[in-house]
């Protein structure tokens, strides 16, 4: 688990922070088993855990190594999103459709990324449990539209029997890829790595003052 | 740090004897004779420059004095050469008089660093001969040193030792920065994280044109520069006196205590503790929650929380027979934390965030597990009615201590609670007693029973013999021994034939 900085200059390796959003009970934890073990509500699953995982990539000859960071999806702990999704490059949002609730709660976690991190962060959308099709209570055309309109790309999952989930993962990783290059081409080749060093710290730094803010706010 | 030694030895204070004697609201400090730590500045710097002015003021008057005297004695000119000095000792006493002041500085501060040291934990290490401190050039540096610090510099050059040349320039970097960083004493804890990681910064760039993008001996190399660094500023840096760290500290601490009644339903938490195994694993989560607090190094800090995340994810894994995930994980996490109530907890998160080498914290899987423990500290601060499923008047009658949650919530909240659902909820160890002593009263009936039937069986024993022989005795007098008289007869005495037979042969004798 190298998880070494954007450094190098020839042989880049890239390393990207990924956070799950959702309510509890969307899937979050199956799309990610089903992605990096390739196994469902298996007996077999070799991982301790399912909140941490990471992934190793290749991607048009560029080395990837993708943190997946799970949260906490219960109401409670709303107010902590801050504390995970600080310094992510994506974001994954899930949502069960054949549960209107979960895509509302989407909405507000998109409109609090979008306040907290502006537009550096890659949004995906993900209708999860479309084996589930014949129940469904959130329209395709909602969703998809909803998407485009905050910026975000929309996807439909099934941990199940396992679709669209590598297409979700491949594609956020490469917009990702292309927002990190257009930060290194904006800030200059000679000064991206210390720049993209610094923001951790700058954050951190921030970080007593953020986290209270945000707790206030969703929880007012 | 002297108040909260006091606390921790249990001594009772009044809270407004801890405040700053100013009233500006924060903690004074008996070595700053009972001020906090920006007024004693405030005061000390007045009380100095006062003092300057007066050393000013009495070296005019010294020597408007002297000229007084010269002019009068102008005219005995003969004593103009041996008094035309006196002046220049008004002039010099000057200079006495500042090194007098500085020199009380220099003791007042001694004094200061003298009254922490003698409070700080590792009091009890004195520091030792060093043979590498002894070269450094700044007193303040080396008289900190301890058995710690000594080891961890051998460890460190033992570790350069195998780069050669960079590694002694790396040494020679990381002394600089320790002794520069001494004399920043006054900074605030920003400032000093800001050098810190300015530091990491610098030298992982340096590293990285070294090992020409090789980001494995980089970090290797960091690891080892942190660990050096890290040990060497603990003291200096570890909850500054001027932050409100320790004042948060306390705050958490009661914070948990006050909370002690959250039970391990009302979060939801999906560990059994009635299976041994996942008690075990809770056990080891709190004992490595706590240790925390004794590493010096950030990263042996984070590898504490992951060895608790590890202990958790084992815990909830034997219990729910599949991989944990964060919504199983954090409220885990939290009920491990209030358990544990692990000391100087937010001082060490800060430690950690502030000096911590920046990649590891990010995107490892250490920096997952800190963020999880953030989160967990986060939510106990503003834990509320809500956040349990619980009333506002339930909450507040817990937390003030009127009611206790065991008899109330235990049927609504669990249904699955089994037959003893009153002591199920209130605490698992509880519950662990009261069925381990079940156990043991049936084993004790058991064991009862397994007694009588023995001393019944020795009974038998022992009866046996005696009926077997009084057995013996009646059927010997039923049938008593009848000795039968009977004539005794030669072998062929009854034989009829005898007389029919041939007479036995005589042996034939031949003559020689």
């Amino acid at each position: 688990m190298a998880a070494g900085g954007t450094g190098g200059n020839g042989g880049k390796t890239y390393s990207f922070k990924v956070v799950l959003l959702g309510e509890g009970c969307v899937g979050k934890t199956s799309l990610v088993l089903r992605y990096c073990e390739n196994k469902f509500n298996d007996k077999h699953i070799t991982t301790l855990q399912a909140s941490f995982l990471t992934k190793k990539l290749n991607i048009t000859g560029k080395r990837v190594n993708l943190a997946i960071w799970d949260t906490a999806g219960q109401e409670r702990f709303h107010a902590l999103g801050p504390i995970y999704y600080r310094d992510s490059n994506g974001a994954i949002l899930v949502y069960d459709i054949t549960d209107e609730d979960s895509f509302q709660k989407v909405k507000n976690w998109v409109k609090e990324l979008r306040k907290m991190l502006g537009n550096e962060i890659c949004l995906c959308i993900v209708g999860n449990k479309i084996d589930l099709d014949k129940d469904r209570h959130v329209s395709v055309e909602e969703a998809e539209s909803y998407a485009e309109s905050v910026g975000a790309k929309h996807y439909h999952t099934s941990a199940k029997i396992s679709k669209g989930i590598e297409e979700l993962f491949l594609d956020l990783c490469k917009r990702m890829m292309d927002t990190a290059q257009a930060e290194e081409r904006l800030k200059g080749n000679g000064a991206s790595q210390s720049a993209s060093g610094r923001r951790g710290v700058q954050i951190v730094d921030d970080e007593p003052q953020a986290t209270p803010a945000g707790g206030c706010c969703s929880s007012g | 740090m002297s108040q909260r030694t006091e606390r921790r030895r249990g001594i009772h204070v009044d809270q407004s004897d801890l405040l700053c004697k100013k009233g500006c609201g924060y903690y004074g400090n008996a070595a700053w004779q009972g001020l906090c730590s920006k007024c004693w500045r405030e005061e000390y710097q007045r009380v100095r420059q006062k003092q300057i002015q007066d050393d000013w003021a009495l070296a005019e008057k010294l020597q408007r004095e002297e000229e007084a005297a010269y002019a009068s004695s102008q005219g005995a000119q003969t004593q103009s050469h041996s008094q035309s000095t006196p002046p220049q000792t008004g002039h010099a006493s000057l200079g006495p008089f500042s090194k007098f002041e500085e020199k009380k500085t220099n003791e007042k501060t001694r004094k200061v660093t003298t009254v922490k040291k003698f409070f700080s934990p590792s009091s009890r290490t004195p520091p030792k001969k060093e043979t590498q401190e002894a070269k450094t050039p700044s007193p303040s540096v080396s008289r900190h040193a301890s058995f710690e610090t000594e080891q961890v510099s051998k460890d460190f050059v033992d570790f350069l030792k195998n780069l050669q040349k960079p590694g002694r320039e790396i040494h020679k970097q990381c002394r600089a920065f320790i002794v520069n960083m001494s004399s920043k004493k006054e900074l605030g804890a920003d400032e000093l994280s800001e050098c810190v990681q300015d530091f990491y910064q610098n030298m992982s760039d340096r590293l990285m044109s070294h090992f020409k993008g090789s980001s494995d001996s980089v970090e290797q190399v960091m690891d080892q520069v942190e660990k050096y660094i890290m040990t060497r500023l603990y003291k200096s840096v570890f909850c500054p006196e001027i932050t409100d760290d320790e004042k948060k500290d306390l705050a958490t601490q009661d914070r948990i205590r006050a909370l002690h009644w959250v039970t391990i339903q009302m979060l939801c938490v999906s560990m059994d503790e009635e299976i041994p195994e996942v008690s075990d694993n809770v056990l080891k989560a709190i004992t490595n929650i706590i240790e925390m607090d004794s590493k010096r190094v950030p990263r042996d800090k984070l590898a504490c929380i992951t060895r608790c995340s590890k202990h958790i994810f084992s815990a909830i894994r034997i219990t729910k027979k599949e991989p944990a995930s964060a919504d199983d994980f954090l409220p885990s996490l939290i009920y491990i934390v209030l358990k544990a109530n692990p000391p100087r907890i937010q001082s060490n998160i800060q430690y950690i965030t502030r000096f911590c080498n920046p990649s590891r914290l990010m995107t490892g899987e250490d920096g997952y597990y800190f963020t999880n423990l953030c989160c967990a500290v986060a939510f106990i601060e503003k834990l509320d009615a809500q956040s349990l499923n619980l009333s506002a008047e339930e909450f507040e009658r817990y937390m003030s201590g009127q009611a206790s949650p065991r008899i109330s919530s235990s049927e609504a909240d669990w249904p699955h609670a089994g037959p003893t659902p009153a002591v199920t909820a209130t605490n698992p160890v509880l519950t662990q007693l009261n069925h381990n002593l079940e156990l043991l009263s049936g084993l004790s009936s058991r064991q009862e029973s397994l007694m009588a039937a023995a001393r019944s069986l020795q009974a038998d024993l022992q009866a046996w013999p005696e009926r077997v022989q009084r057995e013996v005795h009646s059927i010997l007098e039923k049938y008593p021994l009848e000795v039968m008289s009977c004539t005794a007869s030669a072998i062929d005495a009854n034989n009829m034939d005898n007389d029919n037979l041939p007479s036995p042969l005589t042996p034939q004798v031949f003559a020689g």
